[in-house]
């Protein structure tokens, strides 16, 4: 008597139902629930599933929870998960309903069939309802006596969710000392290894309110309890052994002997075919033989090959987190890999991230017997279809040169990369053998007759021109044509995007000056004249100041653009070694892939389990809606030090990367010594320093210059009214700030006055505020701060949310604005800057 | 302590989502990771680990299906990896393979598998067969096997009794009328030759593959004639340590079905068996392009299914390619393939042909890799071989079967 329906297939989720079928299955479900009929099971088979394929593929079926549940009183195991997956999904909004299931499922928490016994009580305990844990307590306690392991397994799992949902009853039930002795004295090795992770849970959050936790949390990793696991690890499955391992790292051993007992007891860990095993154990060795110098080395050795063959056996998913955990090892130990370097080498098929830190690899065991096979190797990838490993493979190329003492060959297969002639590979190039000059002046000889022969018009990228133009201006006196190749780029100035490209062609053009003034001296003025004339802050700030310096005098000049240089004998490491240690603490983790100590991308609270994260983390919301200020100290101290230290990483981080990484050195360089030359400056000569903004307008003045690019103090009416008593609190701005596009990015410059006025955060909160546009969130010092600002328009409630990031160093501000009503943001902004432009004005 | 395993169709749409602990995570971080991946394109999109802004991602993609695990505290990433590929492996092994259609119609059973397999955010079990004594797989599979073990519902009523036995891999008492026991090794060939045709890389990925349908409790023994020759080892967990450390030997009780012992590691070869020779050269806006294939050593069985197959440059407006024996088909994407199968005896075969290079362009500068496919069937190209395989207690009826094969894996010739 199967209803017509069941014989339908349910239709694809591609053609989204409405109510009427969910109301149709209502109906079907009803007709067959009190059925007894003879494959009455199919039919209810084939309506379970289509109710739970609308569930999957997002459509609201709660509707059926009542005739769900009278449907599943049935002895068909599969009608019952299906029956038993619905209702874990629906009960949470349905309270009043779940006590209908409650007492089905108690009732099959008795059944005869294990497994009926087992899937009823997991959930139970998935139901997640708060006010219904009374009804737990009881299936719990039987299930842990339970004679089956099955339902032994599901109730210590249940201990824990039972916990988490209300942890006084589970607490009072006395729960944990039955684990623990379930944990000590169960036959089944997976009953046992659920124990262990419940109590670690449990005892953990515990721990912070209760001494008696705290002492039983430190129980489990003393001797006994830790032999007692390593002792019959092999009994236990993969996973458990990952959860055991990770137990014994935080094992102090009382002397050698234990370090060698463990060490044995998990030498053949290393060869287990799941992954996670193997790491999980080399974490093991290596935190046990920290202090043994001797025997730490001996365990790199051993190491090695499991390692190895992790990388090469598994899916490139699993290579990538066993490379970048390699990557990490080799830079402590550089020598281990060296005679296997052969294992990195990119195969065609490879994904790109697996190939990149093949790369890195590569780069970073190279050593002097290796370096020659390594780096014909990555000359092959040069030519490579891939462009975007082309370009990796030639930065490490270029890694390896400023590595080693012997560049000889390197050299000469760098300057055949210039002579494949396409685009990228010579930008690439020109790059890294402006970085081999740095540190190796007496390469320039070779590299200059090379180099001297590119047309700069072949060169598109921003970075690889700057670099040729730096390479010009710095060995001008050995290119007989570099004023010619200057000039003709400066008189294209106009079609010149990129500014770092500009600010290049000026020191260029200045440096050459020095060298052979007649040849340059009429380009030198075009420069000149163009940079002042300059859209750019930083390019018309540089063009002005050589041409103050030089007005000034031109040896002081020549000391200040073109001082003798030193070669560079190390580059900047971009990551300290405190940093590097905290990551080798953290392997096996999350850190290693991200290359940054957890400290670092999680806060202090989202370290434990179970809390939410949320888009704003990094800065603390402090209400400041209303009138008065709430100063900065509201801050714990050891969360502001994360907080900035944070801050300021990341932005670094951008910088760096902005420009190209380790290779961006000759520009920072420029700047360091235009600063250090100007505090010189500053001293012997007329008060050019721009910290005493009165005397720097004083100067534009004289100069006839005018104040054409400082921004415009003229006070322009707001488009916009703002409500200057508009409130949000925290909360809801922050679920705005998640769910609200981005609908305006700008960057705009902060006058001297704001930046000179710019100490401490506050300053600029109370400015703004006397704007209407109010402060939520502030943090940072010098030069760093963060705002998150919110306003409200006058007459509806219609918000506006803003980022704004100021850099007071380079006098910038970033703003990123969400708005309610996208179509105002733009008048918003101007409403912004304005206010902006008028901070630190009297 | 993974929240969240969501399964995603390669159009991004939800298929299944599972939630594994009380925090629910919601949809919409399937719809933020498929933004980001669309937007920031192939790089990020395979990239496994990914930090959302409020999740950690985990991500593996098999065939075009994204399996996506969601995490909010620190986790070995490793484990969350390995078990998102155990579960895919799981569900091809249950389907028949993974895709859109295989998932949606049985996606109870992806369920049902999830269920067992992760608890509260913990992995589980994860052996195939005792996964497949608790739940049955769908109906073609289990027709398959109910004819090969004689247990004919549909669904499995009965507990693993695996899981108490101290063999997790292992159910309890098999029973088989006539007991068989094959071992196949299966070898993978992975070679890089460079520009100047040298080799520059050559190694043999192998695993040894055993189907056993043996009744009770076998102890067996499998030793091999020359063990020195491995390196790299990584056992089934069912493989005693001892015994492989002190004298080389493989003592095991194996789980009942199919199952990898051991896979391994043969480095340092010297030879391949087929060669492979490329040259291109280019005047003046086209490409003369000639590639010989033949047999460099022979391994003394037919070497089959040769094909080589290669990516042209994208500056390549048009190829004119022809072959001597076989046959070469260009693809839209500009792959090129050209299959051999076996090499005649009175010829060596040849690629031959012109590539038009993009008006503008006088040479060629970027150069593809050829990648080269071949079988051998009957011969394990690492010399590895088996000496005897014991059984500890001979069950009546014992039939054992020997068999080898080499594939090239990842061979690369570069231009």
């Amino acid at each position: 008597m199967a209803p017509p329906a069941a014989s339908q297939r349910y239709p694809s989720p591609s053609q989204p139902s409405g109510k009427s079928e969910v109301s149709d299955l209502k109906t079907q479900l009803r007709q067959l629930a009190g059925s007894r009929a003879p494959g009455v099971d199919d039919s209810k088979r084939d309506l379970y599933k289509k109710v739970i394929s609308y569930m999957t593929i997002g459509i609201d079926v709660s509707s059926v929870f009542g005739e769900m549940v009278m449907c599943s009183a049935t002895s068909d195991i599969v009608l019952k998960k299906m029956c038993y997956l619905y209702v874990g999904n629906y009960a949470k909004g349905n309270p009043d309903l779940s006590l209908l299931t409650i007492n089905f499922l108690q009732r099959d928490c008795k059944d005869e069939d294990p497994m009926i016994r087992g899937l009823a009580l997991r959930s139970l305990c998935s139901l997640r309802v708060p006010n219904l844990v009374e009804y737990l307590v009881g299936p719990l306690g039987s299930g842990l006596k339970d004679n089956n392991s099955y339902v032994r397994t599901i109730a210590v799992t249940g201990v824990l969710k039972l916990y988490h949902i209300s942890p006084s009853t589970c607490i009072d039930a006395d729960f944990p000392p039955t684990l623990k002795s379930l944990m000590l004295h169960d036959s089944d090795a997976q009953v046992v290894a659920n124990c262990l992770s419940a109590l670690q849970e449990i005892w953990s959050l515990e721990a912070s309110h209760s001494e008696e936790a705290c002492r039983e949390k430190e129980s489990l990793l003393s001797k006994p309890v830790i032999y007692y696991f390593l002792n019959r690890i092999k009994d236990f499955n993969e996973w458990a052994q990952c959860l055991i391992l990770e137990l014994a790292v935080k094992y102090v051993p009382s002397d050698s002997n234990d370090i060698f007992d463990i060490m044995n007891l998990l030498e053949d860990r290393l060869q287990h075919a799941n992954g996670a095993v193997v790491l999980a154990t080399v974490k093991v060795f290596l935190q046990l033989t920290l202090s043994m110098t001797d025997v730490h080395q001996q365990v790199y050795e051993r190491i090695k090959s499991p390692l190895l063959t992790l990388v090469s056996s598994g899916s490139p998913e699993q290579s990538y987190a066993i490379l970048s955990h390699l990557h990490l090892l080799v830079v402590r130990a550089p020598f281990i890999f060296a005679a296997d370097y052969k294992h990195f080498y990119c195969q065609y098929n490879e994904p790109s991230y697996v190939k990149k830190l093949k790369l890195e690899m590569l780069t970073a065991v190279a050593n002097e017997s290796n370096t020659y096979e390594i780096v014909t190797e990555l000359c092959e990838y040069a030519a490579n279809v891939d462009i975007a490993i082309a370009r990796e493979s030639i930065r490490a190329v270029g890694k390896i040169a400023l590595q080693q003492y012997d560049v000889n060959a390197i050299v000469d297969r760098l300057l055949q990369f210039l002579e494949m002639e396409k685009d990228y590979v010579t930008a690439e190039t020109l790059v890294l053998v402006k970085d081999l000059l740095r540190k190796y002046p007496q390469w320039s000889h070779d590299c200059i007759s090379v180099v001297g022969s590119i047309s700069s018009k072949n060169i598109q990228e921003p970075k690889g021109k700057a670099a040729l133009i730096w390479m010009l201006g710095e060995y001008a006196q050995d290119m007989s044509d570099a004023p010619y190749i200057l000039e003709n780029l400066i008189e294209n100035w106009e079609e010149e995007h990129s500014a770092e490209v500009r600010l290049h062609l000026l020191t260029a053009a200045m440096k050459c000056f020095f060298k052979r003034a007649p040849e340059t001296q009429k380009a030198l003025g075009i420069a000149l004249a163009a940079g002042v004339a300059d859209f750019h802050q930083d390019v018309h700030d540089r063009a002005l100041f050589y041409y103050r310096v030089l007005q000034y005098d031109v040896h002081v000049a020549e000391r200040v653009v073109s001082p003798p240089k030193q070669a560079v004998s190390v580059f900047a490491d971009t990551q300290s070694s405190e940093i590097k240690d905290r990551i080798f603490d953290e392997f096996n983790s999350l850190s290693v892939i991200y290359q940054k100590p957890s400290y670092m991308f999680t806060d202090k609270e989202h370290r434990g389990p179970f809390e939410f994260s949320d888009e704003l983390g990094n800065i603390s919301i402090t209400p400041e809606a209303s009138s008065d200020i709430v100063p900065a100290q509201q801050y714990e101290a050891n969360d502001k030090d994360l907080l900035l230290g944070i801050d300021e990483k990341d932005d670094n981080k951008g910088l760096s990367s902005n420009n190209g990484s380790a290779y961006s050195a000759p520009s920072l360089e420029n700047s360091s010594n235009i600063t250090s030359q100007m505090q010189e400056l500053a001293i012997s000569g007329p008060a050019t320093s721009a910290t005493t903004p009165q005397s720097s307008f004083g100067f534009d003045d004289l100069l006839g210059l005018g104040l054409s690019t400082a921004p415009a103090p003229t006070p322009t009416p707001p488009l916009l009214k703002l409500n200057p008593r508009a409130a949000l609190d925290p909360g809801a701005f922050q679920q705005k700030w998640r769910q609200l596009p981005l609908s305006l990015t700008q960057e705009c410059s902060v006058n001297p006055q704001g930046i000179a006025a710019l100490t401490v955060p506050q300053s600029l909160i109370r400015h703004m505020q006397s704007h209407s546009i109010h402060c939520i969130a502030s943090g940072g010092q010098s030069p760093n701060f963060k705002f998150f600002f919110f306003a409200q328009k006058e007459s509806e409630p219609s918000n506006y949310l803003a980022e704004c990031i100021i850099n007071t160093s380079s006098a910038k501000a970033q703003i990123k604005v969400k708005a309610d009503e996208q179509s105002t943001s733009q008048a918003f902004t101007t409403v912004f800057e304005t206010a902006l432009s008028k901070f630190g004005m009297p | 302590m993974l929240q969240c395993i969501f399964l995603l169709s390669d159009s991004g749409e939800v298929m299944l989502e599972k939630q594994l602990t009380g925090h629910r995570v919601d949809r919409s971080i399937c719809a933020w990771f498929w933004d980001q991946s669309l937007s920031q394109g192939d790089s990020f999109k395979s990239l496994p680990v990914i930090a959302s802004p409020t999740h950690y991602l985990f991500q593996i993609v098999r065939d075009g299906i994204t399996f996506l695990a969601c995490s909010q505290v620190e986790m070995p990433p490793l484990m969350a990896i390995e078990f998102l590929c155990r579960v895919a492996d799981v569900l091809s092994d249950y389907l028949g393979g993974v895709n859109e259609d295989l998932i949606k119609d049985n996606f109870i059973i992806v369920y049902e598998l999830l269920d067992e397999m992760i608890d509260n955010g913990f992995p589980l079990t994860t052996e195939p067969s005792i996964l497949r004594e608790m739940i049955a797989p769908p109906n073609l599979v289990s027709k398959m096997l109910s004819v090969v073990t004689g247990n004919a519902s549909n669904v499995s009523d009965t507990l693993p009794s695996g899981a108490g036995s101290c063999v997790p891999w292992r159910p309890t008492d098999p029973k088989y009328s006539s007991n068989e026991v094959y071992v196949d090794l299966v070898e993978e060939m992975d070679a890089i030759v460079n520009r100047d045709g040298e080799l520059v890389k050559c190694e043999i990925y192998g695993e040894v593959q055993m189907n056993s349908q043996l009744t009770g409790f076998p102890d067996l023994t499998l030793s091999f004639a020359n063990p020195s020759i491995l390196e790299d080892m990584r056992f089934h967990p069912c493989v005693r340590f001892r015994p492989w450390e002190s004298h080389q030997v493989l003592s095991f009780v194996p789980p009942d079905g199919e199952f990898k012992l051991m896979s391994y590691r043969v480095k340092k070869l010297k030879n391949t068996p087929v060669y492979v020779k490329p040259q291109i050269t280019s005047d003046s806006g086209t490409c003369r392009v000639s590639v010989l294939v033949g047999i460099r050593s022979d391994p003394g069985k037919a070497i089959e299914s040769i094909t080589l197959s290669f990516q042209l440059p994208h500056c390549v407006s048009s190829a004119d390619l022809s072959s001597n024996h076989g046959t070469v088909t260009i693809l839209s994407n500009k792959t090129c393939t050209w299959t051999i199968g076996r090499i005649p005896k009175d010829k060596t075969p040849c690629l031959s042909g012109t590539l038009a290079l993009e008006t503008g362009l006088e040479r060629l500068h970027v150069f593809p890799t050829f990648k080269l496919g071949f079988k051998i069937m009957g011969i394990a190209l690492s010399g590895l071989r088996i000496e005897k395989l014991d059984l500890q207690t001979l069950p009546p009826r014992l039939y054992k079967g020997f068999r080898a094969q080499t594939r090239a894996g990842e061979f690369d010739v570069r231009l």
